[in-house]
C-alpha cells in the first residue's frame, strides 16, 4: 500500500511518539479563534474562542453535540474557511499570510480532508475521484491510476473502482472519500465523522487504517459521535457551544 | 495539471452531461449557421445585381427626348416663341462629327411597337428599334447567328432586320430564321441576323426585339421627325460623366436651347438606375446581417443560459476541487477547455451546415458565402460561450472552498 509508509518508518514514528509524546513544535496551533456567521441579529457565534495546539503525530478525536461547532472548527483546520478572528498557525505559519496558490498547495499536499457529506464529484468514477488530488498535485497519469487503485483497495473498494458515486451506497461513498483523502499521503488527516455512515465492520476497517496512519506518525483529527471511535485516538476534545470544554487523554492511552 | 489532463477532463465534463452539451452546441450551431447563410443570401443577391450592371455596359449614356418640349407646367411662360429644335438623325450625325473628346460613338434610335408576322405565326406589340449599324458595337446586344446590317443598309434604307432569339423561335418554330422574311405592319423585312440570347435587365426584353436600319423604320413607320433617343458611348467607363457634360453642351448648341429654356431631353447614365438597385441590395444585406446578428445574439443567450446554469450547478464541484488542492487557474483551465470544446464543435458544425446550405438556391438567389462571415460568426459565438462558461466559474473559483461547497 502506497498510502502508508513502510513498516520501518512506522516503527520509528511510533517510538518517537511513545517516548517523547507530542513533540514541542505543534503542527496546528489555534489562538482565540472565533467564527461568526452572518451579521447583526442573525449572527451565529459558531466558535467563541478556541485555543488549541496539536502536536505532530497526535491523534485527536473531537466530540460534542450537534451544532456545537465541530465542523466549523474542522473546516478552519483544513484551510477551507477563514476564521472571523484569531490566529491559526499550520506548521508554524500563520495561514492568514498564505496566498491562494500556497493555500492550494497546502490543501493538496499537507491535508487529507474527509467530509461529513462525502463530497464526491458526481458523474465521475470512484477511481477518477480518488485520482483528483493527484491530478492537482501533478502526478503522472500511470502513477496516479496505480496509487488511486491502491487506495481504493485499501478501503475495500477495489472492485467498485469504475462505479460512479450515485451507484454506490452511503458507506461505499464514504470509503471512496477516505481513499481520496489518503491517496496523497498527507501529513495531516482531518475527518469529519468518517464512520458516521458505516456499519461496525467497515468502521473497524477504517479505524484500523487510522491506527496505522497514527503509528506512522501522521497527525489525525477526527470528529465523531461514537465513544468507542473517540477512544481509539490519543486525545479526546469535547466541544460545546463553540468552546472546548474538556481536553483529556483517551482511555486507550491511559491504559497503554 | 498538464494540458492533456485539462483537455481530458474537459472531454469528460462534456460527456458527463450530454443534454447540456447538446443544447449548448445546438445554440452555437444555429447562431453560426444562420449568420453565415443570411449574409450569403444578401451577398448573393447583390452579386446578381453587380453582374447585371456589368452586362449592361458601364460606358454608355442615353439621351432621351422629353415628350413635352418646353416642360413648363400649366400657366408657365408660353413656348410658342421657342426656337428649340428636336433631336433628329441629323443632330445625331452632327454630334458624331463634333469631335467630342470623351465620346466615341453616337447612335440614334427610334422605337415603336408593332405586330410582326411570319408565314408560320405572328406576334403582337413587338418592340421595333430603328438604329444605325454602330448599335451592335455600342449596346450589349450581340449578333449570335448571321450578321448585323451595314452602314450601306442604313444609307439605302434596306429592308433588313436583326431579331431577338426568342422572337425568332416564336416566328420560325421549325427552322432557322436566317434569310427568312417577316412582315412588320405590311412591310416585308429580310432577317440577316439573330441576336445572342441575353439576360433581360432593363425594361425591354432584348430577346424579343426587331432591330432594323433607322432609315427604313423612319420611312415605313415613324416618319423623319425626332428620334426617341441617342445611345452615346463614352471613351471609357471613367469618362461617362465627362461625356455626359460634352453631349449636353453640344446638344444645347445644336438645338438652340437658351439659358431660359428647359432642355427638351434628359441624359441618363445607364448604370445609375442599377446602382440604386445595388445600393438597395446592399441595404438588404445589412438588414439580413442585422437579423443574423439577432439570431447570433439569441443563440448566444441560449449558450449563456446553459453555461450559467451548469456552472451554478457545478459550484459545489468547484468547491470540492478547491478543497482537494485545485488552484484557481486549474479550475479556470478546466471550464475554459470545456466551454471552448463545446462552442468550437457547435460552431464548426454550424459552419458546415451553412456551407452545405449555401449550395442550394434560396428564394431565387444563389447564396455567396462572405469570407469574413465565417470567422466572424465563429469568433463571436465562441467568445460568448467561453466568456459565460468561464466567467461564473472564475467567480466560483475565487470563493473559499467552503463557500462554494455550501452553494446549492
Ligand atoms: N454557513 C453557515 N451560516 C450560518 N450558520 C452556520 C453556518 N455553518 C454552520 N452554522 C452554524 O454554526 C453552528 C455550528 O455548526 P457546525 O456545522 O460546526 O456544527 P457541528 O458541531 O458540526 O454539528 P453536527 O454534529 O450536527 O455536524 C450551528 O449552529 C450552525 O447552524
Ligand atoms: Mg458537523
Amino acid at each position: 500500500m502506497s498510502t502508508v509508509p513502510a513498516s520501518g518508518d512506522a516503527a520509528v514514528a511510533r517510538e518517537s511518539g511513545a517516548v517523547a509524546g507530542p513533540s514541542a513544535q505543534p503542527v496546528l496551533e489555534l489562538v482565540d479563534i472565533q467564527q461568526i456567521y452572518g451579521t447583526g441579529d442573525a449572527a451565529v457565534h459558531a466558535l467563541r474562542g478556541i485555543n488549541l495546539a496539536v502536536a505532530a503525530g497526535d491523534y485527536v478525536a473531537i466530540m460534542g453535540p450537534s451544532g456545537s461547532g465541530k465542523s466549523t472548527l474542522m473546516n478552519l483546520l483544513g484551510c477551507l474557511d477563514i476564521a472571523s478572528s484569531g490566529v491559526y498557525s499550520l506548521a508554524g505559519n500563520d495561514v492568514a499570510t498564505l496566498d491562494e496558490g500556497q493555500l492550494a498547495v497546502v490543501r493538496n499536499r499537507e491535508i487529507g480532508f474527509i467530509f461529513q457529506s462525502f463530497n464526491l464529484v458526481p458523474r465521475m468514477s470512484a477511481v477518477a475521484n480518488v485520482e483528483l488530488p493527484l491530478v492537482y498535485g501533478g502526478v503522472k497519469r500511470a502513477e496516479r491510476r496505480r496509487r488511486a487503485l491502491d487506495a481504493l483497495g485499501m478501503v475495500g473498494l477495489g472492485h467498485r473502482a469504475n462505479h460512479q458515486p450515485q451507484e454506490l451506497s452511503g458507506g461505499q461513498q464514504q470509503r471512496v472519500a477516505i481513499a481520496r483523502a489518503l491517496v496523497t499521503n498527507p501529513t495531516l488527516v482531518l475527518a469529519d465523522e468518517p464512520t458516521g455512515n458505516l456499519d461496525s465492520e467497515s468502521t473497524e476497517e477504517i479505524l484500523a487504517i487510522f491506527d496505522t496512519l497514527a503509528d506512522a506518525g501522521r497527525t489525525i483529527v477526527i470528529i465523531t459521535h461514537e465513544q468507542h471511535v473517540a477512544e481509539r485516538a490519543h486525545r479526546v476534545l469535547s466541544v460545546s457551544d463553540g468552546l472546548i470544554v474538556s481536553d483529556r487523554v483517551s482511555r486507550k492511552e491511559v491504559f497503554a | 495539471m498538464s494540458l492533456l489532463d485539462i483537455l481530458l477532463s474537459a472531454l469528460r465534463g462534456v460527456l458527463a452531461n450530454k443534454m447540456r452539451s447538446i443544447l449548448t452546441m445546438l445554440g452555437v450551431l444555429i447562431g453560426v449557421a444562420s449568420v453565415i447563410l443570411l449574409l450569403a443570401v444578401g451577398n448573393g443577391s447583390a452579386a446578381t445585381i453587380r453582374e447585371s450592371i456589368a452586362a449592361l455596359g458601364t460606358d454608355t449614356v442615353t439621351v432621351r427626348a422629353s415628350s413635352t418640349g418646353g416642360g413648363g407646367g400649366p400657366g408657365a411662360t408660353a413656348t410658342e416663341g421657342s426656337t428649340v429644335k428636336e433631336i433628329t438623325v441629323d443632330v445625331s450625325d452632327k454630334l458624331s462629327d463634333a469631335g467630342l473628346g470623351h465620346v466615341s460613338a453616337v447612335v440614334p434610335q427610334v422605337s415603336t411597337s408593332l405586330t410582326v408576322s411570319s408565314t408560320a405565326s405572328s406576334s403582337d406589340s413587338v418592340s421595333i428599334i430603328g438604329t444605325s449599324s454602330d448599335y451592335f458595337d455600342v449596346s450589349t446586344a450581340e449578333v449570335g447567328t448571321g450578321e448585323s446590317f451595314t452602314e450601306d443598309d442604313v444609307a439605302s434604307a434596306a429592308k433588313v432586320a436583326v431579331i431577338g432569339s426568342e422572337l425568332a423561335t416564336t416566328l420560325f418554330p421549325t427552322g432557322s430564321a436566317l434569310g427568312e422574311s417577316i412582315t412588320v405592319d405590311g412591310t416585308p423585312l429580310t432577317i440577316v441576323g439573330v441576336l445572342a440570347t441575353q439576360s433581360s435587365t432593363g425594361t425591354d426584353d432584348p430577346n424579343t426585339v426587331v432591330i432594323a436600319p433607322i432609315s427604313r423604320i423612319q420611312r415605313s413607320f415613324t416618319g423623319f421627325g425626332a428620334v426617341s433617343s441617342l445611345l452615346v458611348q463614352a471613351t471609357s467607363s471613367d469618362d461617362v460623366a465627362a461625356a455626359e457634360g460634352e453631349i449636353g453642351v453640344m446638344l444645347d448648341q445644336f438645338l438652340g436651347v437658351g439659358v431660359d429654356d428647359t432642355a427638351p431631353y434628359t441624359i441618363t447614365n445607364q448604370t445609375s438606375l442599377l446602382e440604386t438597385e445595388a445600393a438597395s441590395a446592399d441595404s438588404f444585406t445589412v438588414l439580413l446581417g442585422a437579423v443574423a446578428a439577432i439570431s447570433l445574439l439569441v443563440g448566444g443567450i441560449g449558450v449563456t443560459n446553459v453555461m450559467l446554469v451548469s456552472v451554478t450547478e457545478r459550484t459545489r464541484e468547484i468547491g470540492i476541487r478547491k478543497a482537494l488542492g485545485a488552484t484557481r487557474g486549474a479550475i479556470l483551465g478546466q471550464f475554459l477547455a470545456e466551454a471552448a470544446t463545446l462552442t468550437l464543435v457547435g460552431g464548426l458544425l454550424g459552419v458546415a451546415v451553412a456551407l452545405i446550405g449555401a449550395t442550394f438556391e434560396i428564394n431565387g438567389t444563389m447564396p455567396v458565402v462572405l469570407d469574413y462571415s465565417i470567422p466572424l460568426a465563429l469568433g463571436v459565438s465562441v467568445a460568448i460561450g467561453v466568456f459565460f462558461g468561464v466567467y461564473p466559474a472564475g467567480r466560483a473559483a475565487a470563493m473559499r472552498p467552503i463557500q462554494a461547497l455550501r452553494a446549492v
